[in-house]
């Protein structure tokens, strides 16, 4: 995924910025508590397939 | 009973479930999308590629505009955006249905056009881009598509600049009878046999057609804009009214 799009995206239920976790290639948004995936260098950004973050997740690093 | 008259939708001519609707538009366009290029070509007999230079002719798309392509499959419109805008510009192909999305990326990428095109998969009804960022967006056959097209007009509102411009261009009324009943003819007749002998489908194409009779008229559509927040909203029709183009301003 080009990062350069992370400048306009934001999560679409939260609408807060997101971050993207490289090592589970997913943009997480902490606000909604949710994960979305990129597959195939597309950032899928639609809450029926986004994964809800743990607890533990949400905490802030 | 009640309770399913009230979460019901149309999908073409049958009521579906709201919640059923994203999936059954879903799989017309994962069929369709192989063939949706040519099937195009072949149903309006190449007249869509004039509908569509004529929305790229009126956009006023600029070098360095940023622009949003909703439903935008397989690329046509953001081809043409991407040379416009150039390198300093950004073009967001976007569209709720990975496979239409991927034909896209792949037709665009064997024609050179990258550097200035990002790809996202997103649902028109609450888009996932920040306020204020587009200078222009366009939704070329896709509105009728949308389970809730009033949340859609807003949405788009919120992410364009004050400003920006919305251009929706979609299958509308035609006003004149004789040719209103030649198209329906063709509609459920002949489109139907088309999509089974090429795309071995003619469930989707019937949909197809059936979704355009449903989709609302001009002047209910420059409403529905209206309510949505858009200014200086107005229409053009293409085609004796086949087709609409709708445009309005963010204020």
């Amino acid at each position: 995924m080009d990062p350069k799009l992370l400048d306009i995206l934001v999560c679409p239920v939260s609408k807060a910025p997101l971050e993207w976790d490289k090592e589970s290639n997913e943009l997480v948004c902490r606000t909604s508590g949710l994960a979305y995936p990129i597959r195939d260098g597309i950032p899928v950004m639609l809450e029926s397939e986004a994964r809800t973050l743990t607890s533990e997740e949400r905490l802030p690093e | 009973m009640s309770d399913n008259q009230k979460n019901t939708t149309h999908f073409g001519y049958q009521e579906v479930p709201v919640d059923e609707k994203v999936n059954r538009v879903a799989d017309v366009f994962h069929s369709v999308a192989a063939k949706y290029d040519v099937m195009n070509d072949l149903m309006s007999g190449g007249i869509h590629r004039i509908w569509k230079r004529i929305t790229i002719e009126s956009s006023g798309a600029r070098p360095g505009h940023k622009i949003l392509d909703i439903a935008g499959g397989t690329g046509d419109l953001t081809r043409r955006f991407a040379q416009i805008v150039g390198q300093s510009g950004k073009v967001v192909l976007a569209d709720i249905n990975d496979s239409m999305l991927k034909v896209g990326r792949d037709k665009l990428i064997d024609k050179g056009v990258a550097g200035n095109v990002e790809y996202v998969q997103a649902n028109a009804e609450c888009l996932p881009f920040e306020d204020n960022t587009f200078d222009i967006i366009t939704i070329a056959f896709g509105l009728r598509n949308v389970t809730d097209k009033d949340a859609a007009l807003r949405s788009m509102n919120r992410v364009l600049k004050p400003g920006g411009k919305l251009m929706v261009l979609e299958f509308s009324k035609t006003e004149n009878p004789l040719l209103t009943k030649a198209y329906d003819f063709y509609s459920f007749n002949l489109l139907p046999k088309m999509g089974q002998l090429i795309a071995n489908d003619a469930e989707s194409y019937r949909y197809l057609a059936e979704s355009i009779r449903m989709h609302p008229d001009q002047e209910t559509l420059k409403g529905m804009m209206d309510s949505a927040g858009f200014v200086q909203t107005r229409y053009r029709n293409l085609t004796q009214g086949i087709v609409a183009l709708h445009t309005g301003i963010k204020p």
